[in-house]
């Protein structure tokens, strides 16, 4: 016993001594978690959890355990185009390794596109069109990677015409067969052809480590997968980033911090520059004790709206939400301000129409619509109309922050309007009865009854947490509170498999994406198209979550198909498909997701901003962040 | 002799009769799991691309088929099994086609390492406060000692863990709150690496040790205030038998044997992993790589993970029962 005595002794004095020796510095001070210099290091927090198989960057093979967002897709890989969520820096439309837009022919059936010249990978061999057709032809001939679905099913060949020129004869035609290629978050990489076709397997492929054409080299990473080291490489010019300027830092460091408290003291001790995302009350607190630390906007609401749009989904299978009139009466028995309040703290971009409000989408939705959204009279039944829509509900909501948020507030009506939105539905009980009640609804006590006899109630599917979760819950309490009885369910399945078995009433959810820098819709709305919707019971493919058909819809997305990308006729397709959407409401869209990104300005500056520069989406995971390194300059430190 | 090895026998069909059990009940909750790696896979492949509807389709019946899900579930049953018996448990679905084992081994050392220090620092201390606070009923420091684990025993682990990285990541931001090394030292036996991976386990492991210490401190007093009432006790204090080796020798040997086997059941349970501490400080170990398995949808890996967790727990206890007879002669094997 006088041993274990001893033993134990020793623990405690081993550990009280070690931490002690710590402690026992002169100043309290975060210890550094790095020896790499800070003034050329860039520090950037990698939302994804630590990769499930760290050693692997074969980002081509589906499910592989390999991480993505960990600098990989955005400082290693590369392909023809990106569509930047925002402004862009010259345009949101990047000619990255084509010199040029797509070149289709006539019918759509071929397209042929032009390579950079003297863009080399990163072990010093040339890239070439030989690459471009290795990829597709690979990813053909072996299913179970990424991009082979999408190949082989619109690749009839791929030829290289020359060392800088590919040309894709499509199996049928495609006006948006670039898509494949152009980056929105990622797309298809091109593949070193030199390295994979040495390799047997390529599914088991580790790809470590990996070659690629952007401009950083792996350096180090944690084997557990918290952290990834990248270094430039010294021909970064050789590489297609460089026509946009040299990335700034030497290493850039994305880190997997799962805990959102360990974010916000990370970035307090100077040990993060960009943070992917906090919750809207970490936000606050963030700002508030870090003078150098800011969001996508300079004061409230922070957030970068992100282009995808939370919306009330309907199960329109569901004889319940079948009428119009019902799904009308359903949005008008709610209020944006308390919706905005209670999800986001009053950080939410609210949109009555089905667009997000982000990118360059105000401009080419939301403003130019304010007319048409003003004047739009909705026929409640029985021969009454109303103007339901209300253009000051984002002033509403600024003017019920700002005794809490002071200065931070926007107070110029344009800035304030972007941030908090253009608008909303105005909430308006009495219409609501009306179209209910000329759907053959009947109000017993403070319950509607369907037509049936039945009670008007049913569930509302929403996330496990966040702000999606505090949405669901806020509607379904505020039908309730009219008589709907709704109970608000936290589903840790909605995408993959409430949603898409359709076993689900009605949710909150999102069923519209989009490019974001570009008024083309097709990137969510050819999914939306009544020949994939699926029986009762069936599985339904993304994206048309609601199962909703309609004439005119399939009508305007068979013309957005035979017309070209960069027609201008496409933004007019899109506006009238907003109308559609708000004549029928499907969906009731309310607002963009809004992820509070945080950059600190300690050691580097020249991050995009909502209000003077918005040249990039801050929203760490997207690829398209790699053209902010190009943009900033070291401070020199604190 | 003949008689022990009868009882080892009998003991060891008991413990693959409990493997068995308990791995395949892990199999049938495994992939009765409501969420499907294929979705989970195809979610995120697609869901940010511009898959159309039947590219989504085609990926769909290919994973299922490239997984092997398209079998029946005896039949995918029999297959563990065999496979089981030959040492593999196949690949992980989540990080395909990777041998879900060798994910669990690159977790492992981690959590080991952790809780068997935490354990053991918190049984010693635990044991022999305890045990002396039993004795001692009247001293000052141990009383307090008792008020102190009686009062942070009850309080969740995870307050105690972000009360721990407020104080020395935030208010005095002394020690590293994530991770399980420095990035700028390579995973070697150097003192460098060895000298972090000490400094990054200072605030998880004393977050462990703070929670667990209480419940060997309480469980050892209690079981002392009732030995020193025993006759035999009382009677070698009246002989004057020196009180060192009545407390060392005569009470807290004979409180120790549940406390040994409580102990065994403990490092048992290590490789269960502890999902709050790695959430919490990032740092690795088999709860993250576990609560992944699950999210993702991914039986092979939660297999894997239960599979180390279950032979652990049995063999523990498979341990225990054959010493129990060597350390207590009261035990009877016959």
């Amino acid at each position: 016993m006088k041993h274990l005595l001893t033993l134990a002794a020793a623990a405690v004095i081993g550990l009280g001594g070690g931490a002690s020796a710590v402690l026992a510095q002169e100043e309290a001070v975060a210890p550094p978690i790095t020896d790499f210099p800070r003034e050329q290091t860039l520090i950037i927090h990698n939302p994804e959890q630590p990769a499930t198989n760290p050693p692997n960057f074969n980002i081509w093979v589906a499910g592989n355990g390999a991480a993505w967002s960990n600098g990989l897709h955005q400082l290693v890989m590369d392909t023809l185009w990106f569509i930047d969520p925002d402004a862009g820096i010259d345009g949101a439309l990047y000619n990255q390794l084509a010199t040029d837009v797509w070149q289709y022919n006539e019918d759509f059936t071929a397209m042929t596109v032009s390579l950079r010249e003297g863009i080399y990978w990163s072990d010093g061999e040339e890239f070439t069109a030989d690459d471009v057709v290795f990829t597709v032809e690979t990813q053909m001939a072996t299913p179970g990677m990424v991009w082979s679905a999408p190949f082989t099913e619109n690749v009839a060949s791929v030829e290289a015409v020359d060392d800088y020129t590919v040309k894709f004869n499509l199996s049928q035609p495609n006006s948006r067969f670039h898509a494949i290629f152009s980056v929105r978050w990622n797309a298809a990489w091109i593949m070193p052809e030199h390295i994979f076709s040495e390799v047997d397997d390529v599914l088991a492929y580790q790809f470590n480590p990996p070659v690629g054409l952007g401009p950083y080299t792996l350096h180090s990473f944690d084997p557990n997968g918290y952290w990834y080291v990248w270094e430039k490489r010294e021909d970064w010019d050789r590489t297609a980033l460089a026509q946009w300027g040299e990335p700034a830092p030497q290493y850039i460091i994305y880190r997997s911090i799962p805990s959102t408290d360990n974010r916000l003291i990370e970035m307090v001790n100077g040990d993060l520059d960009m943070i992917h995302d906090l919750t809207p009350e970490g936000m606050f607190s963030l700002v508030e004790q870090r003078d150098t630390a800011r969001g996508w906007f300079p004061g409230f609401p922070y957030a970068h709206p992100d282009p995808t749009l939370p919306m009330v989904i309907f199960n329109t299978q569901n004889e319940m939400f079948q009428d119009k009139r019902v799904r009308w009466a359903l949005a008008l028995m709610l209020d944006a301000r308390a919706i905005s309040m209670a999800s986001y703290r009053g950080a939410a971009t609210l949109s009555a129409i089905a667009i997000p409000p982000t990118g360059t989408h105000p401009d080419d939705y939301h403003i130019p619509m304010q007319e048409w959204l003003e004047g739009y009279e909705l026929d409640l039944g029985n021969g009454e109309t109303i103007t339901p829509y209300d253009p000051t509900i984002g002033l509403q909501v600024a003017d019920m922050v700002r005794p809490q948020f002071g200065d931070e507030v926007p107070t110029d009506e344009a800035a304030i309007r972007r941030a908090f939105g253009y608008g909303w539905w105005g909430q308006n009980i009495e219409a609501a009865t009306t179209l209910l009640e000329s759907a053959g609804f009947t109000k017993q006590g403070n319950t509607w009854m369907q037509p049936n006899g039945e009670p008007f109630e049913f569930t509302i599917n929403t996330f496990t947490e966040g702000v999606i979760n505090r949405f669901g819950t806020i509607v379904a309490q505020q039908w309730s509170q009219q008589g709907v009885q709704v109970t608000a369910l936290a589903d840790p399945q909605i995408y993959s498999a409430s949603l898409p078995l359709g076993d689900y009433e009605a949710a909150t959810a999102w069923s519209i994406e989009t490019w974001g820098g570009d008024p083309d819709l097709s990137f969510f709305l050819d999914s939306w198209h009544s020949d994939y919707v699926a029986e009762p019971g069936e599985r339904q493919p993304a994206r048309n979550w609601q199962r909703w058909t309609n004439a005119d819809l399939d009508r305007i997305i068979e013309e957005v198909r035979v017309t070209e990308f960069t027609d201008p006729r496409n933004l007019e397709l899109g506006q009238e498909f907003v109308k559609l959407m708000v004549e029928e409401m499907p969906v009731i869209p309310v607002m963009s997701f809004n992820v509070f990104s945080v950059y600190d300005t300690a050691y580097w500056t020249g991050f995009p901003t909502a209000e003077e520069n918005p040249y990039a989406n801050i929203v760490t995971n997207w690829s398209n962040s790699k053209y902010i390194f190009t943009q900033l300059e070291p401070t020199g430190g604190m | 002799m003949q008689d022990y090895l009868f009882f080892a026998l009998k003991r060891l069909v008991q413990l693959a009769a409990v493997v068995f059990a308990g791995v395949s009940a892990a199999f049938v909750v495994a992939h009765y799991s409501p969420i499907s790696p294929v979705e989970t896979i195809i979610g995120r492949v697609a869901g940010q691309s511009t898959f159309s509807p039947t590219a989504i389709e085609s990926l769909r019946q290919t994973l299922n088929e490239l997984f092997g899900l398209n079998a029946p579930l005896h039949e995918q049953f029999i297959n563990f099994w065999v496979r089981f018996l030959q040492g593999d448990l196949g690949p992980s679905l989540i990080a395909f086609p990777t041998p879900a084992m060798t994910l669990v081994m690159l977790a492992l050392p981690w959590t080991v390492g952790l809780l068997t220090v935490q354990i053991i620092v918190a049984w010693l201390i635990g044991n022999i406060l305890g045990g002396l606070a039993g004795y001692y009923q009247n001293n000052r420091f141990l009383k307090a000692f008792g008020v102190m684990a009686i009062g942070i025993q009850p309080i969740p682990y995870y307050i105690v863990a972000f009360l721990m990285v407020i104080i020395f990541g935030f208010l005095w931001p002394v020690l590293p709150i994530s991770g399980g090394f420095a990035m700028n030292v390579r995973p070697s036996f150097t003192p460098e690496f060895i000298l972090s991976v000490l400094r990054h386990a200072i605030l998880p492991i004393t977050s462990l040790i703070l929670v667990g210490i209480g419940t060997w401190f309480l469980g050892m007093r209690a079981l002392v205030s009732n030995i020193v009432t025993e006759d035999y006790v009382t009677y070698a204090e009246l002989a004057g038998v020196d009180r060192d080796k009545i407390v060392y020798s005569y009470v807290m040997r004979n409180a120790m044997v549940p406390q040994l086997t409580a102990l065994a059941m403990a490092l048992g349970g290590i490789f269960s992993g502890t999902i709050i501490t790695e959430q919490v400080f990032s740092y690795p170990g088999l709860g993250t790589l576990l609560i992944r398995a699950v999210n993702g949808g991914d039986s092979t890996l939660v297999l894997a993970v239960s599979s180390v967790a279950v032979i652990a727990v049995a063999s523990a206890i498979f341990i225990i029962d054959l010493i129990h007879p060597l350390l207590d002669p009261r035990v009877k094997v016959g």
